[in-house]
């Protein structure tokens, strides 16, 4: 697409690659989703594109948190078992203990936000690896949920609490309300605020950011704490779908949250995160399930496909933005 | 400034896209009804868009014994589509052993027009959204393998296998072949699965009857067979000789237990699980465990497409359907081993 004329579609070259490298996973999007289309027509309904976009608000709360994480050069494992923790105090307390749903909300996404805070004055504090410090909060965190759930799957019979999935305002779930809430909010915080930016420092160089006054320490924590609190949320909406509390769910759940995190954009080498290509990213992995289900690819060869639309959709970006740097 | 116009113009694409998705996706929609309307629907068409489609949720495609299960649902929808009883059906969707996967598989099946589903659910209580979520968009579910919670209420049918007596068969397997008894451990499948509590109920009820075994506790080895392994190393170290049987809630981890036992020296100790998965039936073959209770998991989703061949066909089918477990030994491995 680059050839020598300097300009594309009309554009700068210099216009074109920061274009590119910003949205071109966009391009991918679309291309997946005109492929699936033509291969299978019900995956255009719009009932479908809703059921889409409800389904992938777990992955993306979860995913967002992940790409603070890892815009600062870190990672968090703990949240798959955040999920376990936050669906068993839901359960303990809506079904255990009849207190009322609003209540149960608030002291789950507290304890969820209290484990990401730990995380994160781990890492930042004693400068431990974010790795080490989230695999071994992981374990913790999981095992709290097993105490706390005795093991056994808890029932929630509570309708107003499971209508939190289900409930619709005109068209649209609730679910995918939050989704909206959450890539709002997370776009002003990361994009628009000197936190954002001290994020963004901390991550691209931490002895620069220090320099000029960063506290890596207030920094890191509330990247892990929002985290918590993100992983809390997409545990409230794990808990109201599944309408049961257990410590055996959000197993590997990070796997999915990192691809989203990578397919939008965010670089490992940490500095670099855009909410639009996580959010991309994040409705790329839901579409790899959707559409490879609808078109009725065998199940037995899905998980390479999407490892492979993983891989092939990171280096077509790569790819797209060397040429035209 | 040609940036935020070409980002626009992204985004144009995009809800053009979409909309003439909406679009084309409405006017197929009249077609179907059109179709529906001049020609009769064909008898048990759930949704009566003139289609029978079919879809099957596993629980998930890489545990042993669902392996074969699955295959068994794949030739024979298949054969089905092939010979015209149905028009489509989704493949095995792939429930990861996980009821929120589960619940986005249900959405497909709605997204497709399905008229009968058959799901393998994950959990008793948790995959009950996507059975309900089924029922509610008019699709006759079956449940097969492990009822959930409301399975009763909404589902067309369930077909499945007695787990507490399965448990009792392990316990009985034990008390038949431990004659002097002694002490003996029971290695759990995962907490909360119904699997996991029907079958620890029925080895309770035989064992809590009688006065010469004795538990050393039950271990959550969430089926896998390295933990089982792991947990029979460890009881022999901790009660020697005393330890006399190892009762699994499945067979991947009676195998490995019981290998773990013949490699220290104590092939005496009995070790005894459910499924009849190949491992195990080979080593009961070969005499090195005495015995495994097989679940017979294609039988279970034969009876489930046979209710809906029968439902086809307008007749009456029965609300639940239970399949029976075979204690296989030496004497009939054959049969089962193939």
């Amino acid at each position: 697409m680059a050839k020598d004329k300097g300009r594309i579609i009309g554009m700068d070259r210099e216009k074109f690659r920061m274009f590119m490298g910003k949205y071109g996973i966009g391009v991918i999007l679309l291309i997946m989703m005109v492929f699936i289309s033509v291969m299978e027509p019900s995956f255009r309904s719009t009932s479908n594109m809703i059921n889409v976009a409800t389904q992938v608000s777990i992955n993306a709360m979860i995913a967002y948190g992940m790409c603070l994480a890892i815009t600062t050069e870190g990672i968090d494992l703990s949240v798959g078992a955040q999920l376990a923790l936050v669906s068993c105090v839901l359960g303990q307390l809506i079904s255990g203990k009849g207190w009322n749903i609003a209540a149960a909300i608030i002291v789950a996404l507290l304890v969820s936000t209290v484990w990401g805070f730990i995380n994160g004055f781990l890492i930042s504090k004693f400068n431990m690896f974010p790795f080490v410090v989230t695999l071994s909060t992981q374990l913790i965190i999981r095992g709290l949920a097993q105490v706390i759930s005795g093991g056994q799957a808890i029932p929630i019979t509570d309708t107003a609490f499971k209508s939190i999935y289900s409930a619709k305002i005109g068209p649209v779930p609730f679910p995918i309300l939050v989704l909206i809430l959450a890539t709002f909010l997370m776009y002003m915080i990361l994009h628009w605020t000197k936190f954002g930016r001290y994020v963004f420092a901390v991550g691209d160089n931490m002895q620069a950011a220090i320099a000029s006054g960063v506290s890596i320490i207030k920094t890191k924590t509330a990247v892990y704490t929002i985290s918590g609190l993100l992983a809390g949320i997409a545990g409230i909406i794990f808990t109201a779908k599944t309408a049961s509390a257990q410590s055996n769910i959000g197993i590997g759940y990070e796997t999915d949250a990192v691809a989203a995190c990578v397919l939008g954009g965010t670089s490992f080498a940490g500095g670099v995160a855009t909410v639009p290509g996580v959010l991309m990213g994040i409705f790329i992995i839901g579409f790899i399930y959707n559409g490879m289900n609808l078109i009725g690819i065998d199940s037995y060869y899905q998980s390479m496909t999407k490892g492979a639309v993983i891989i092939g959709a990171v280096l077509l970006d790569m790819v797209m933005n060397k040429k035209n740097s | 400034m040609k940036r935020k116009v070409l980002s626009v113009l992204l985004c144009v694409m995009m809800t053009a896209v979409l909309a003439a998705g909406c679009g084309s996706d409405n006017k197929d929609d009249g077609k179907k009804d059109g179709g529906a309307k001049t020609e009769d629907a064909k008898d048990g068409d759930v949704n009566g868009d003139g289609k029978i489609i079919c879809g099957y949720i596993s629980k998930n495609i890489v545990d042993p014994f669902h392996a074969p299960i699955n295959d068994y649902a794949k030739k024979t929808f298949d054969g089905l589509k092939k010979d015209g009883t149905i028009d489509d059906w989704t493949g095995i969707l792939d429930g990861e052993t996980d009821a929120n996967k589960q619940i986005d598989r249900a959405d497909e099946c709605i997204a497709k027009n399905c008229d009968y589903v058959i799901i393998l659910p994950a959990e008793a209580s948790a995959s009950d959204a996507a059975v309900t979520k089924m029922t509610d968009a008019g699709i006759k579910v079956i449940v097969v393998n492990s009822k959930t919670d409301s399975t009763d209420d909404v589902a067309m049918a369930y077909v499945g296998p007695d787990d507490v007596e399965a448990g009792e068969m392990l316990a009985q397997w034990v008390i038949d072949n431990v004659p002097d008894g002694g002490k003996y451990a029971h290695c759990q499948g995962v907490i909360g699965n119904s699997a996991q509590i029907q079958r620890g109920e029925g080895i309770e009820n035989v064992m809590k009857d009688n006065g010469k075994f004795e538990s050393v506790g039950d271990f959550p080895c969430e089926w896998q067979a390295d933990k089982a392994a792991n947990v029979a190393t460890d009881m022999m170290n901790q009660y020697k000789d005393e330890l006399k049987a190892i009762i699994c809630d499945n067979d991947d981890m009676s195998s490995a237990a019981q290998k773990a036992c013949n490699d220290a020296g104590r092939e005496d100790i009995v070790c005894v699980g459910v499924d009849g998965n190949e491992n195990p039936l080979q080593m009961v073959k070969d005499g090195e465990m005495g015995a495994t209770v097989l679940q017979d998991g294609p039988a279970q989703v034969e009876g489930a497409i046979d209710l809906i061949k029968k439902a086809l066909n307008g007749e009456e089918t029965e609300k639940e359907v239970m399949i029976s477990f075979v204690l296989v030994t030496k004497d009939n491995v054959d049969e089962y081993l193939k």
